[in-house]
This record gives structure tokens, sequence and C-alpha cells, in this order.
């Protein structure tokens, strides 16, 4: 540098960060340095580098809030390149002292009013979608009446224990426990009320789940003892409704709905499954059981509406098969749309840790 | 039942003594709980008829000096005692408490 220009050293951090407090995160609705996103800065030589802390790697707008903050960077003077290394640290939401549970930071429900919805599916490709961006995921399959996540998976195995504990089995990417690997595949379980609260809360507590950012739970349909149990027995970050489109579909998961809310537990958004099928002949997009159902009652309750995912043959197929179609065909128009809808339950799920209070008694 | 959902939603649980539990509320509300009168309201089905809503424990199987040895969050919406009497059973819900405080304002609105 000429002597004659000492002093101008180059843009300081307080410039940077200056500039950097105009991105905003649109889910958390606060600037990224106030929110301590920014991490590792330095700037030598007119380079400025810093590590973008996300609160989730599945996070929906994190090209735009790099892009933003890269431009926004290279209109300070004296800077010549900006190096935005992303990364992403899932926030614990506030847990019970349940030692077994104490390294799962968020525990996400998934239900639906009436059965054949598509819950599984929607469960699978919203856990292997997180999985895929780079979270630590588990699943937990505790629908006792029809557990699919083994076929969906593609692995039936019986998990193993190591002594008093159960070790989750590990398919696409995830940890996972089914109630269905403690029965036979062709047989069912005849579980009166106590049996399933105990089944629930072994899969939960002695379960070695370790580590986990997102543990995603499948409930049975309807509102009986095993969401009772779940709601009781932990504090859940959130539930995820399911429903197909056609208005009977949405008055029974109203019904799953409300127990959530009576129990306090936060609803995170609405999907809608099954919501057209696109003809293979013309394109066309048919509404089978009618438009709109989802997004409306989202609307009218003031939920989050978190997509439509249409009725099509790959994502049945996969599931047959055992691999969830946003690994195995991540490209697929179907695809993009779970794994959008996975990207929109993380941000809300961001946004919960964020907000939610930590309840204990003194 | 409070007009304000915030009402219902605590932000400070004390069990200030054996005989009484104390519960900040979210819009600044203070309620003192002595330990007979929440044994007293257990919503319990063996306390309360699950049908009817009638009293099965009577207010008077209660002594005054009733403890409470413990208390535990249920979920995030709910808690439960352990009373010196054994009974544990009654899921108390944060609407039901808020509803039972027992302060001389709540108890004329």
């Amino acid at each position: 540098m000429a002597f004659w220009n000492k002093g101008e050293s180059g843009p300081s951090e307080d410039q940077v960060l200056g500039v950097l407090k105009k991105v905003l995160d649109p889910d958390l609705r606060k600037d990224i340095v106030t929110l301590g996103f920014i991490r590792n800065l330095k700037i030598e030589n007119g380079n400025v580098k810093f590590d973008l802390n996300l609160t989730t790697p599945a996070c929906p707008v994190k090209d735009q809030m790099r892009d933003q903050a890269v431009a926004l960077i290279k209109g300070v003077p004296g800077v010549s390149s900006v190096d935005v290394n992303m990364t992403a640290e899932v926030r614990q939401s506030p847990q019970s002292d349940k030692t077994s549970l104490k390294g799962v930071r968020n525990i996400i429900a998934v239900g639906s009013g009436k059965g054949g919805v598509g819950k599984s599916t929607i469960a699978v490709n919203i856990a292997a979608s997180l999985g895929a961006a780079g979270a630590r995921v588990g699943l937990l399959d505790a629908d006792i009446y029809g557990p699919t996540t083994p076929i969906m998976l593609g692995t039936d195995a019986a998990p193993q224990s190591n002594g008093s504990r159960i070790v989750p089995s590990r398919a696409a990417g995830l940890k996972f426990m089914s109630m269905g690997l403690i029965a036979k595949a062709d047989q069912p379980l005849i579980w009166r009320g106590p049996m399933a609260t105990k089944a629930l809360q072994q899969c939960l507590f002695d379960v070695d789940w370790g580590e986990l950012d997102y543990l995603v739970i499948d409930l049975p349909p309807g509102t009986g003892d095993v969401h009772l149990t779940l709601a009781q027995s932990i504090p859940l970050t959130g539930a995820v409704i399911v429903s197909t489109p056609q208005d009977v579909g949405w008055r029974i998961s109203m019904k799953t709905l409300r127990m959530f809310q009576q129990t306090r537990v936060p609803i995170l958004g609405i999907v809608e499954n099954m919501s057209y099928y696109i003809c293979p002949h013309c394109n066309e997009k048919d509404y089978i059981f009618g438009q709109s159902g989802g997004s409306r009652a989202a609307d009218q309750l003031g939920i989050p509406f978190l997509g439509e995912v249409p009725l099509d043959i790959a994502i049945r197929s996969q599931s047959d098969a055992g691999s969830p179609l946003v690994l195995h065909q991540p490209n697929s128009p179907s695809a993009k749309v779970l794994r959008e809808i996975a990207e929109k339950v993380a941000a809300q799920v961001s946004i919960r840790s964020f907000e939610a209070p930590v309840l204990e008694v003194e | 039942m409070p007009l304000d959902p915030t009402a219902s939603m605590p932000v400070k649980i004390k069990k200030v003594s054996p005989a009484e539990l104390m519960i900040v509320w979210k819009d600044g509300h203070e309620s003192h709980y002595p330990s007979p009168v929440l044994r007293r309201e257990c919503p319990c089905a063996s306390c309360r008829d699950e049908m009817t809503g009638a009293r099965i424990l009577l207010p008077m199987h209660v002594p005054d000096n009733l403890e409470m040895r413990g208390v535990h969050i249920v979920g995030q919406y709910a808690l439960q005692f352990d009373w010196a009497d054994g009974h544990h059973t009654g899921i108390f819900s944060f609407d039901l408490l808020r509803a039972l405080c027992p302060c001389s304002y709540c108890r004329t609105q």
C-alpha cells in the first residue's frame, strides 16, 4: 500500500456489519447481525470473508439472503471480493429433561384426521428432505394400526438392542424406528390404550436417538391414545396436519387440529395431499377432489399453508419401492414440491424455537 | 374462561412451599393457590363425574393442611401434582388453572 493512502486500510468491521444489518431473515423478522448469524468475520486486503450460520440447513431463503449480503458488501468502498461460507446450526426448542431425548433439538408430529391421506408419505419425504439438506434427522413411525414407513424406507429388519437401549435402524439417511418393527409385517398390533401408550413411550425414551436436529413422528390418524400420550409426555416443537382437498377430509382434520391446539402444541402448518392429477396425455391439471380446500382452511385458521402435493404415480411407486421420491428423483416436479414443504416446516420450526417460552417448575 | 388467549400462558411456575403454588401469567397477573384449594378442584375422573361434572370428591374430604409433594409439567399445556394423600392423576390445564385463580379480583369476574 502506498504511503499516501495510509489510514484507508480497507473497509472496517463496523462498515461491513452495518450493511449486513439491512439483510432480514423473513421468517424470524430480524436482521442477520442481531440474530447472530455472522460468524468468523475476516477482512483482509479488501477481501471480506465470513460464515453465514442459519437456523436450518433446509432454509428456504438461504440463497436469497446470501446474494443480498454479497451485493450489499460489494457496495462498501474498498471491498474487492466477498466469500460467504453457508453453515447451519439447528436451535434447540424448549425441552423437558428426559435424558434420552436430550440430544433431540426439535420434535415434529405429522398427523391427520382420517386415514389414507398420505400422512406417512409426507412424513417420510419431509424427513428425507431435511436429511438431504444436511440435517441430522430421525423418523418415528408411531402409527400402530398401519405402520408403513418400513415399506417406504425399504427395510424391515428388527431393531438391534444395545443393553437396555434400542438402536434405531438406518435408511435413506435417517435414523428410524417403527412400531411396525415390533410386530411381524403381516401381523396386526391388537392393543388396548395402555399398551399403545407404553409402546410409544418406549419408542421415545428407550431408543438411542443420539444427537438429532429433527425427530419427525408419523402419527396414527385421528385423536387417540397415541396422540394424547405424545402431547403429555414431551413438549412437541409443533405439528403438521395433512389432509386431502375434499370437505369431508378437512372437517375431520379440524378435530385433530383442535386437539393439538387444546394441548398447546403449535401448528406448524397444513399440507394438502392429492391436490390434483396431471394427465399424462395432455398435461392438464385435474382437481379430482376439489380445489384449494387446504389453503382456504389455512387462511381461515391463520395457519401457514405449506403446499399442495399432486397425485403422482412416481410418489406412489417410490414409496412402494422403499426409496423416498425426494432422494430417488430429486429433480422431479413432485420432489420439488415436497422439498419446499420440508423447507417451510424447517422455517416454522426455527420461528418456534426462537419464540417459545421455556416452562419449568421452580 | 379468560378472554385473552395469552392470559392462560404461564411465564413462571413456582412451588412456594408444600402449602402453596404460584403462577405468573403472560398478562402479568399473579396467582397464588393454597394446596387444598387445588386438590379440591381436581378434574380427574375419580374426583369428578366424567359425564355430568358432578363432584365425587367432596371439599370436606380434603384437610386444610394437605400438602403438595411435587409439581410436573404435562407436555406444554398442563400441570400434574403429587398430593400428600397419594393422589396424582389430575391433569390441570393452564386454562383451568387460570380460571381457578383464587384472588379476589378473579373471583368477582
